[in-house]
């Protein structure tokens, strides 16, 4: 750093000179006393080059003033190279730093864009503070579809409120393909849905009010602009081409615009209908536009300009009241039509009560490890700044500003964080695609746009030079505290406590206790996880596929239909392996369909404000118990004389027994099913119906033979492989009639598979979350024990050449770590302890403070812990004794 | 009279030193003589600098001396003061003086 010259030469005599004067006297203050002026020398002389080489001021004229745009610039881009030579020059710390960085945004990445997928993303629509989301509240849902005709009473009564109220249901489709149907979701919306929405098709026009005339009269389609692109090319002749949906043609009137992926956030539907061809596309008879029972319905309304939604449930309130009193039998006391703002709504209120704390959690937990990550960059920095200190104080005394220092620094966490925030985006892309690529025994596609948009991007880059400032600006501070006179002294070879050690210590610390609390979490959702997949849920212990089929109602006949279904059993039981074929409507937990009838037995009250009981059902047929394994305990099952023409027949489950006819033997006797008289002929085993984590619940069979039915599952019980029978069974089906549409295919495996799937993600997530935090803590206890060492030296090398075991000073060293290891685990452990209590709601047979989780998390941690500070610690075998002594 | 070529405070003082010690006038007989006759203790690095800015003002002229043992076998630099050096510093002499003599026959007036 010193000029080249006789004159750096002469600078250089000159402290020789004075130091060997002040050894005489006091070598160690003398050897201070050097240190410091050649630094000061070198200093200056390596400024002042600088000045000249960079700040022509005097040579040429022109000005760059302090504190303007150039000088700015000037010290910025000076602060960055010089940032970017230090990292360079210790590839190995900002490695581990951008790394841990990486890991961290990345999952706070990946997270936050499902979190603006589900929740945040803006919807299309004009004007969205005017609309709503009508729902009706009844018995068990707070927030339930509506029927049409309600829809239609409500349209009458509202006038004065509404500007325009229309609506959407959900309907699967069988698209007609060359290589049979393929399913797609779509939606059968009124003729002004799309106006109320403000939506205007891309090509083409939208569905209209012409399309909303006469039930069964319009088939036309809109395509969603993901279908034109991946069925039609995107071809820009689309529009007038035709649709073949369940063997009826769609005129293609249309494309939606692109930034409208459908009604219901998670369900992005192929192509929009009118309404008027719900039963077409439902290939139904029961004519859903007429039925005031069948409730799905999605109403949305748009307010008149400057009403609020007080003044719409007014009105609204009137129409309920109108209804409860014109139709009881569907609408019951508790029965009312209620609002929601359709930016409030992100699927539907219901289930938007579990995806808010959800993603609050998730975030929560991906916060946490983003924490750890930041503490171990502060606590790299930290000990960067020990090494540095000495510069920096030369510096400092040389009257350099600490603003501009703290600046430097902080230029240099700030690349690392990008860096970091690079590699988080990089990671995040990465977790997505798998998870979108993931094989999930999902009830339903979703469908969710997890690209990564400004919004996430943004985030990211928040987070990511956030982080750098928060994290970096401590160390910053720290080190270059004014304070310099005791960095002078020199205390390199000191074995006093290195300033930062204590805010290092800390950050060890805290990342133990935050990763306590994560892993005590995945520990419970484990737990849980385990204590589920130990629940019987009553059926289903064997190999069995199960094929559903829809019978066309236009092409077959109830008559025809039933001899389709029962040629079919028959063909099923003859493939290889199979055991027993059954038949039924609805297989009990089928999360999205559940079923229910209105029961009456006399002596029995049914609850407060309502004249019945509702109780789940389902129709099978003779073979159905066999095959899925639920065996008849008193009385008898269905046998085939029960046909129709026959007395109505019915079975029930031990919980309808034990409800209905306490104390009682119910075979024999009748029961009334939606108003009509039933006799109960056997009694079977209670299985789970709903949930899995479920008290017993009632459950009534009906007769399938008895009760046609155009929707059924088949199910065939086999010996051999669940997974190849499926696949035989599609055949059989479509080798009866090649245009039969299968709806559904899978095996009991999978299908109880989704039941799980909650608690699984939740304890994959989790846990993957919590080993992530584990893995950081461990680097941040590792670089701590490292640099006690490293600091230590000095002394160990005393220590070792005075003749100290080598292991006790391992000991030493490792014990030093852990005594934080210790203090965060019991910090973790009460944090952990509040936090399983918020949890507790998501546990299933796991109490939240359970024992085996809070004993083993920390053993875990102990274990991990002690291998990373007993690894470094090892390391001061390695000190050379005299050398350690020489250091100084 | 332009900004370099005027004298700053600690520059007026090295180049008093420097007049001062003569031909023994070196960068640690100009700190020795500072801490001394001045009262003023500064580091090397800046006794350097301040010669190296007065040789650059054109006020101060250094060439290089003899080796000595005691110095690592590093020679000196021995510095003197130019002409336009001694005029400076008789330049702010003559300010001083100018506005001590104002000073001088206020507090005589004041005091009288």
């Amino acid at each position: 750093m010193l000029p080249p010259t006789d004159r750096g030469a002469a600078i250089l005599g000159d402290l020789h000179e004075e130091f060997l004067a002040r050894a005489s006297i006091d070598e160690r203050a003398a050897r201070s006393w050097f240190r410091r002026e050649a630094f000061g020398v070198g200093l200056r002389y390596w400024r002042r080059a600088r000045r000249y080489r960079r700040e022509p001021v005097a040579l040429d004229g022109r000005t760059i003033q302090r504190g303007s745009w150039e000088g700015t610039v000037d010290v910025i881009t000076r602060n960055v190279r010089y940032a970017v030579r230090r990292l360079a020059k210790n590839p190995m710390f900002t490695l581990v730093a951008v790394l841990s960085l990486g890991l961290g945004i990345g999952a706070n990445t990946a997270m936050f864009s499902l979190v603006n997928a589900t929740i945040i993303r803006d919807t299309p629509y004009d004007r969205p503070e005017e609309l709503v989301d009508v729902f009706e509240r009844a018995e068990g849902f707070t927030h339930g579809t509506l029927s049409y005709p309600d829809y239609e009473d409500f349209v009458e009564g509202t006038t004065d409120v509404f500007a325009a109220v229309g609506g959407t249901q959900l309907a699967l489709v069988p698209l007609d393909s060359d290589d049979g149907a393929e399913m797609l979701f779509g939606e059968a919306v009124t003729g002004n849905y799309f106006s109320i929405l403000g939506l205007e098709a891309a090509r083409g026009r939208m569905i209209s009010e012409e399309d909303h005339v006469a039930p069964g009269a319009h088939p036309v389609v809109v395509l969603s602009h993901d279908f034109w692109v991946s069925h039609f090319g995107a071809d820009p002749e689309a529009v007038g081409r035709e649709l073949r949906i369940g063997g009826r043609a769609y005129d293609v009137i249309g494309v939606a615009p692109e930034e409208f992926s459908g009604s219901v956030r998670g369900i992005e539907p192929a192509a929009y209908f009118p309404i008027m061809m719900i039963d077409q596309l439902n290939n139904s008879t029961t004519r859903i536009l007429e039925g005031r029972g069948n409730q799905s319905f999605f109403g949305k309304a748009r307010l008149l300009p400057g009403l609020g939604v007080s003044q719409a449930e007014a009105a609204a309130d009137r129409v309920s009241a109108r209804l409860r009193r014109d139709h009881p039998d569907y609408w019951g006391a508790d029965k009312a039509f209620v609002f929601e703002r359709t930016e409030d709504v992100i699927m539907n209120p219901m289930i938007d009560r579990f995806i808010v704390p959800a993603a609050g959690m998730i975030m929560a937990v991906v916060g946490l490890v983003l924490l750890i990550a930041c503490a171990n960059l502060a606590s790299f920095l930290l000990a960067r700044a020990a090494d540095r200190r000495k510069e920096i104080a030369v510096r400092l005394a040389m009257g350099a500003r600490r603003r501009a220092l703290v600046a430097q620094l902080l230029t240099e966490t700030v690349i690392l964080a990008g860096l970091g925030g690079v590699l988080g985006v990089i990671v995040a892309s990465q977790a997505l695609a798998l998870l979108l690529a993931a094989d999930l025994p999902l009830p339903f596609p979703i469908t969710l746009d997890l690209s990564l948009d400004r919004t996430v991007l943004g985030f990211s880059l928040v987070v990511s030079v956030g982080a750098g400032l928060l994290f970096g600006l401590a160390p910053a501070l720290q080190s270059t505290n004014p304070d310099v006179a005791p960095t002078l002294r020199d205390e390199t070879a000191g074995g006093g406590r290195a300033r930062g050690a204590f805010l290092r210590d800390a950050l060890v610390v805290g990342q133990v206790a935050v990763s306590v609390v994560l892993l005590v979490a995945a520990g419970l959702f484990l737990r849980s996880l385990d204590a589920s997949r130990g629940i019987d849920p009553g059926f289903g212990d064997a190999p069995i596929g199960m094929v559903q089929v829809v019978v066309p109602a236009d092409r077959y006949s109830e008559e025809e239909g039933r001899a389709y279904v029962r040629e079919l059993t028959g063909r099923l039981s003859g493939l290889s392996g199979v055991t027993s074929v059954g038949v039924v409507d609805n297989v009990p937990l089928e999360q999205l369909n559940n079923q229910s009838v209105r029961v009456n037995v006399d002596g029995i009250d049914p609850p407060v404000g309502r004249d019945y009981h509702l109780v789940d059902y389902a129709e099978i047929d003779d073979g159905f118990f066999e095959t899925v394994g639920i065996p008849v305990v008193a009385g008898r099952g269905f046998e085939p004389m029960d046909r129709p023409g026959t007395e109505p027949v019915v079975l029930v489950n031990e919980e309808f027994a034990r409800r209905f006819f306490p104390g009682v033997d119910p075979v024999g006797r009748t029961v009334s099913i939606n108003d009509d008289q039933a006799r109960v002929i056997g009694v079977s085993a209670d299985h789970k119906v709903r949930m899995l984590g479920e008290a017993p619940r009632p459950f009534v069979y009906r007769s399938y033979e008895q009760r046609y039915s155009s929707f059924v599952w088949l199910v065939a019980r086999t010996t051999g492989d669940a997974d190849r029978l499926v696949v035989e069974m599609m055949a059989e089906a479509r080798a009866l009639d090649p245009d039969m549409v299968i709806v559904a295919a899978k095996t009991m495996e999978r299908h109880l598979a989704i039941l799980l799937l909650g608690r699984e993600l939740g304890a994959m997530v989790v846990g993957g979350f919590a080993l992530l935090a584990l893995l950081l803590a461990s680097i941040g206890l590792y670089g701590v024990v490292s640099f006690a060492v490293a600091r230590r030296a000095r002394e160990v090398g005393i220590r070792l050449s005075l003749g100290a075991d080598p292991r006790s000073v391992i000991r030493m060293l490792t014990g030093g770590g852990m005594r934080l290891v210790l203090v965060g685990s019991v910090l973790g452990l009460l944090f952990a302890a509040a936090a399983a209590q918020l949890l507790s709601r998501l546990l299933y047979g796991v109490p939240p403070l359970d024992v085996p989780t809070f004993v083993g998390v920390p053993l875990v941690l102990g274990l991990v812990a002690l291998l990373a500070s007993w690894i470094p610690a090892r390391r001061v075998t390695r000190i050379d004794p005299v050398g350690a002594l020489r250091a100084e | 009279m332009t900004r370099e070529s005027r004298l700053g405070e600690l520059e007026e003082l090295v180049l008093l030193s420097v007049l001062r010690l003569g031909e023994r006038a070196d960068g640690g007989s100009v700190r020795d003589e500072l801490a001394s006759e001045a009262g003023r203790s500064v580091s090397v690095s800046t006794v350097y600098v301040t010669l190296m800015r007065l040789e650059e003002k054109g006020f101060a002229t250094s060439w290089k001396g003899e080796p000595t043992p005691e110095r690592g076998g590093k020679a000196r630099r021995m510095y003197a003061v130019t002409e336009e050096g001694v005029g400076a510093l008789e330049a702010v002499r003559a300010v001083r003086d100018h506005l001590w003599s104002g000073v001088d026959a206020a507090s005589e007036a004041a005091g009288g």
